[in-house]
């Protein structure tokens, strides 16, 4: 009798904790937050002419600006693409302005692209790629909104280095220099997986398509722990607080490991990002 | 002993019924808070609502913000096609130590090998030499033939020879910068190389060399003023 007391006790309160756990963080985020916020849009066309007043902003209106009468459901998907054309042609203009360089992720066409001044320096194939549900069920102001602006990177983590020295003493004589001189050779690639946290809840995840070597393995499988631990942690943080933050939309890339060092290695550390999709 | 068996039980079945429960709970718990189950919420909503697509307006409406739409496309295009280089250009990958002189239009005339900075620090002292190319987008500042080396301090350094006067000549190398030089500001040069076999290695001390062939031919490609991009 005791246990059988014991054993719906506590199936009761497991129960609870799982309605709860269940509710804020899986129903709580998707239903009531929405996972691209907005971004805060500067106008690089009064950048660039200050006195006058920009008429033909991409950034003007919204397509729900408009009054409401007939139903023309294609006609709104057409308008919608051409508004995202054009707010990332937009993305890219003020991009090409500053003096970096920068990222355009084109997931319609699979490539990734390393820009400056509108020159593309870098391109690569993306050989697969894994977009968030939460960003492809918007097909609407909130994706363009969140889309209008290009994405600054906040934290980067890597299993490779930005730039590695060597560092050297130099020699006392010219005979110790002579004795020191070492036949170059090239550098080894390390395994490549990067992951990217982006003002607006953005997290781009980079992975190399080759398999990587063991040392390659324990630096990636430690990278990826280090991130479920944090997810964990902020779920707990939420649960407790009982105020879940959104979902964090991800978006997974796949390229050869050489152009995924390339990138990595060429990025400016304040990385911008456009994205096409 | 049937006694001590009595006593044992109750305990023994709790334990057996809370520690599966409990590690079931703890592992539901560890799948809902990945980003993946979360993600899969999204699906599901999406089976229910369908995509969040904006509402339809009015066709009157929509045709005439198509028509600013694609007028503000046609001028971005236009501007971004003002900021692209007007004469031909080169692009050098320091991680692959490989070159691409293209031509206005963005088309490649030539890749080949080239050799870019080693990355090293050589500490001298209280001294931090940093050896690496810089990147970036930079200009032909000047071109000349047959340029004569003269040698910076750290040169001597890295030789472990005395540093000469500034006027000494003995800083003043002949043949080492090859046939032609481009300098690109700071001291940073595109130049030839008397070691062609470490064509492809990062082994420089911040300029960029090429072989003999196809810095000819970059020579008479690029004129003053052409970009040269570094990534």
């Amino acid at each position: 009798m005791k246990n059988k007391f014991t054993f719906w006790f506590i199936t009761i309160i497991l129960s609870i904790i799982l309605i709860y756990t269940l509710v804020n963080t899986i129903l709580m985020p998707v239903l009531t937050r929405n996972p691209l916020p907005k971004a805060t849009i500067q106008n690089t066309d009064e950048k660039e002419k200050p006195g006058k007043s920009d008429k033909n902003s991409p950034k003007d209106d919204t397509i729900s600006d408009l009054p409401v009468s007939n139903n023309s459901k294609e006609a709104m998907m057409k308008l919608f693409e051409l508004r995202k054309k054009e707010l990332l042609l937009h993305s890219r203009l003020s991009l090409a302005n500053e003096d970096s360089m920068y990222l355009v992720l084109d997931l319609v066409n699979n490539t990734a692209t390393l820009e400056m001044k509108g020159v593309s320096l870098h391109e690569c194939r993306i050989l697969d790629s894994k977009i968030s549900n939460s960003i492809k069920m918007y097909k609407n102001d909130d994706l363009l909104n969140w889309m209008a602006e290009p994405f600054m990177v906040k934290h980067v983590d890597a299993t490779i280095p930005k730039i590695s020295f060597v560092e050297k003493v130099a020699p006392k004589d010219s005979i110790e220099a002579n004795k020191a001189e070492v036949e170059p050779a090239p550098a080894k690639l390390g395994d490549v997986y990067m992951v990217m946290d982006f003002e607006r809840n953005l997290r781009l995840v980079i992975k190399q398509v080759e398999k990587p070597d063991a040392e390659g393995k324990k630096l990636i499988t430690a990278l990826k722990r280090k991130y479920q631990g944090i997810e964990i942690r902020r779920s707990l943080q939420s649960l407790l607080k009982f105020n879940r933050e959104p979902a964090m939309p991800q978006i997974d890339l796949v390229l050869p490991k050489s152009d995924a060092t390339i990138l990595y290695k060429a990025l400016p550390l304040h990385l911008k990002v456009i994205l096409k999709m | 002993m049937e006694l001590e068996e009595k006593h044992e039980r109750p305990y023994l079945n709790v334990i057996t019924w809370t520690i599966p429960v409990l590690l079931t709970g703890l592992i539901v718990m560890m799948i809902l808070f990945t980003p993946a189950f979360q993600d899969g919420a999204f699906k599901v909503k999406s089976w229910f609502v369908g995509s969040v697509v904006s509402e339809a307006k009015s066709l009157d409406g929509i045709e005439k913000l198509e028509l600013k739409s694609q007028r503000n496309i046609q001028s971005i295009e236009n501007k971004l096609d003002r900021l692209k280089p007007v004469k031909p250009y080169i692009v050098v990958n320091t991680t692959e130590n490989r070159f691409s002189l293209r031509n206005v239009n963005g088309d490649t005339i030539k890749t080949g090998v080239c050799s870019s900075g080693k990355n090293e620090i050589l500490i001298a002292g209280n001294k931090r030499i940093v050896f690496k190319t810089p990147k970036g987008m930079f200009d032909v500042k000047n071109k000349q033939e047959d340029r004569p080396w003269i040698k910076p301090d750290w040169a001597f350094i890295e030789d472990g020879l005395p540093i000469p006067s500034a006027r000494s000549a003995s800083r003043v190398e002949v043949g080492s910068l090859g046939d032609y030089a481009l300098s690109i500001g700071n001291g940073y040069m595109l130049h030839g190389t008397l070691y062609q076999r470490f064509l492809g290695l990062p082994v420089t001390h911040g300029c960029v060399r090429i072989g003999d062939k196809d810095l000819e031919l970059i020579y008479h490609t690029l004129s003053k003023g052409s970009k040269v991009f570094i990534y």
